[in-house]
């Protein structure tokens, strides 16, 4: 590659097929100055230009339009004009009668080096060194979404290769350099930086968009408040569950609404995919080995959505834990599967409160107390009819461990002829079915159905999992 | 050119398919003996069998219809679904 | 050779045996499949012209190796 340094003096870079280019190239021959062309070597023909045939002096010199002039001392770019400005040239080569013949301005033409359809390649070619990954080369007769299956990357699913261009492409995302260390990634204990974040995220499927929201999710679960060694090492079925607040989520394309915890979605699909790959790839969690769970959930594959925040009458998720209103936040719950709350008649909030509260006491077992936490996912049919009460987030949750409060005769171990249950020394006791903040309440799904969810967690407190959230970097 | 992948990983191991683990020793394995259906190869997978029943494991016999071509897949999902370990031969 | 990289995908430890003159092909053919470490024991070379006999003592040459590549060490 020859040296992208400019040398002193006068530089311009012009490409043949710009009219603009064509109109100001007779000028060139009239001061000195070092002449660029992107296409045709011979233009322009009065001059003799350089031909920056590899694009590495107009891609290192951030050339978006030709033609540019630039003026450089001792190496150093002191000012630059774009496009054919007759004011801006003559004052730059300090020629006042420059281009009299010319008018008086005309717009330049886009850069090859920004040429949509060769970008990717360029940012390969001279900025692949920043990726640090080793390389893992395909040999002649491999399929390479075979290969990613025989290499254990994959989970169960095909993924996207991971070339060098994609994962480029992928850091476009987001403002962190590279080699900046994310976390550290249990069970295996090893840094992730956010170029390996960014190859799974490329595995996943991901938008380069959609990388700080992954980034974010990683950092949640590698807190050991959240122990994602923990989560992965069960025998219960559960995962992270990521939910999505701020403005960020709707415009990256999150579904907050009509089967926002079912399929179809890339950006909560692939999101929720590349955090599990990044447990799997980097941290070393897999089934099997470190995963014992005993059945798994389908949710261990991708679980992730965003709330639906307009006409909550529960504010947001992130707000109730702390986070700055309009501040783009993941939040993450050790998780299993949703599972469905009917209600199709009540009208009233006690009644609907009712509802769920008999649902929720059955969580993992009606016997089990104080151990879990719960999401309960409110659909908007069922939240109109607290937000028509007044009931808000506070509301709803203190109704509802008023009514989650059980006489310990009912509770021990043995009553109702099950086995499981708490010591009988509790007997006499009145027990919570949820520790004070053990109900999260998020809103989201879709205008039509009168059904809620609930999304039983993984053991809390100091040995378990306790939700964390954090805020999207850029 | 062979076209480059980055690896995911934490890079603790090879980068490469690896074999997969085998098990302790012989006993409760049953062994498909996979004949490639070159002349010779029958008296050489015989052989092998009697040693393998002395050596306590149990042993099933295949052939696939010609070496030319990799076996069928019926006749590999037969041996997966019926064999422990498998040993084929005898290519010249 | 395909053979075993594809049982092995089913979960089926193997080994394949071949003659001598195999050998430089089982190394270019399992690298290009992309699986360069699957296992491989090789006999003496000719094989077509043995007597009964003969293929019986190959195989019994052949045998202690052929078990260490489908039990653990």
């Amino acid at each position: 590659m020859s040296s992208t340094r400019l040398p002193d003096g006068l530089v311009v870079i012009v490409k043949e097929e710009c009219e603009t280019c064509r109109m100001v190239a007779p000028l060139l021959a009239q001061f000195e100055c070092t002449v660029y062309t992107q296409d045709d070597p011979s233009f322009p023909h009065s001059v003799s230009p350089i031909h920056d045939a590899d694009l590495a002096v107009s891609w290192h010199h951030d050339i978006e339009t030709v033609p540019t002039l630039i003026k450089v001392m001792e190496g150093v770019e002191i000012e630059r004009t774009v496009g054919w400005s007759q004011a801006e040239w003559r004052r730059i080569t300090g020629i006042a009668t420059l281009g009299h013949e010319l008018p008086v301005m005309r717009p330049g033409c886009g850069s090859m080096s920004v040429d949509p359809d060769r970008v990717d390649a360029l940012r390969a070619a001279f900025s692949g060194d920043v990726l640090k990954a080793r390389r893992i080369e395909l040999a002649d007769l491999d399929d390479e979404m075979e290969k990613l299956f025989d290499l254990g990357f994959t989970d169960g699913l095909p993924v996207v290769p991971p070339t060098a261009e994609r994962v480029l492409r992928m850091l476009q995302g987001t403002t962190r350099p590279p080699d900046e260390v994310v976390a550290i990634v249990p069970p295996d204990l090893v840094e992730v930086t956010v170029e390996k974040i960014a190859i799974n995220a490329v595995m996943a499927g991901c938008k380069p968009e959609y990388l700080p929201w992954v980034i974010a999710a990683v950092e949640a679960i590698c807190t050991d408040e959240f122990n994602i060694h923990g989560v992965l090492a069960t025998t219960m079925p559960v995962g992270p569950v990521i939910v999505c607040n701020g403005p960020g989520a709707k415009a990256i394309g999150m579904n907050a609404e009509g089967n926002a915890m079912g399929q179809g979605n890339r950006a909560n699909l692939t999101i929720g995919r590349a955090v599990q790959l990044v447990v799997r790839n980097v941290g070393g969690g897999r089934p099997g080995e470190v995963d014992r769970a005993t059945h798994g959930n389908p949710g261990k594959i991708s679980f992730c959505f965003a709330e639906l925040e307009q006409g909550s009458p529960f504010g947001t998720l992130a707000t109730a834990r702390g986070v700055a209103s309009g501040t783009n936040a993941v939040t993450v719950f050790a998780g299993e599967g949703p599972r469905c709350i009917v209600d199709q008649l009540a009208r009233d909030p006690d009644s609907l409160a009712n509802t769920f509260a008999a649902c929720l006491r059955t969580l993992h077992n009606p016997k089990s107390v104080l151990g879990f936490d719960v999401i309960l996912v409110v659909g908007p049919e069922h939240a109109r009819v607290f937000a028509e009460a007044g009931w808000d987030r506070e509301r709803l949750i203190a109704e509802l461990h008023a009514r989650l409060q059980i006489h310990g005769s009912e509770l021990v171990r043995g009553a109702g002829g099950i086995a499981e249950g708490v010591p009988d020394w509790l007997a006499d006791a009145t027990l919570g079915k949820f520790r004070p903040d053990g109900i999260l309440v998020v809103h989201a799904g879709g205008g039509a159905g009168l059904f809620s969810a609930m999304i039983g967690g993984w053991a809390n407190g100091d040995i378990g999992s306790k939700p964390v959230t954090k805020e999207v970097r850029p | 050119m062979s076209k480059l992948l980055l690896d995911p990983t934490s890079e603790r191991r090879v980068a490469e398919r690896t074999r997969l683990a085998r098990p302790a020793s012989l006993s409760d394995q049953v062994i498909g003996l996979l004949d490639i259906s070159k002349p010779r190869g029958n008296v050489f997978l015989d052989r092998l069998e009697e040693r393998l029943l002395q050596a306590g494991a149990q042993v099933k016999r295949y052939k696939k219809p010609t070496f030319t071509k990799p076996a069928p897949v019926d006749l590999r999902h037969e041996i997966a679904a019926n064999c422990t370990l498998v040993i084929e031969a005898l290519a010249d | 050779m395909h053979d075993i990289v594809d049982l092995e995908s089913r979960g089926v430890p193997g080994v394949f045996v071949a003659s001598a003159e195999f050998v430089t092909a089982a190394i270019a053919q399992s690298t290009s499949l992309g699986f360069p470490s699957v296992s491989r024991v090789f006999t003496p070379h000719p094989i077509q012209d043995r007597t009964d006999d003969e293929m019986r003592a190959y195989a019994d040459a052949a045998y202690d190796e052929i078990i260490s590549q489908i039990v653990a060490a």
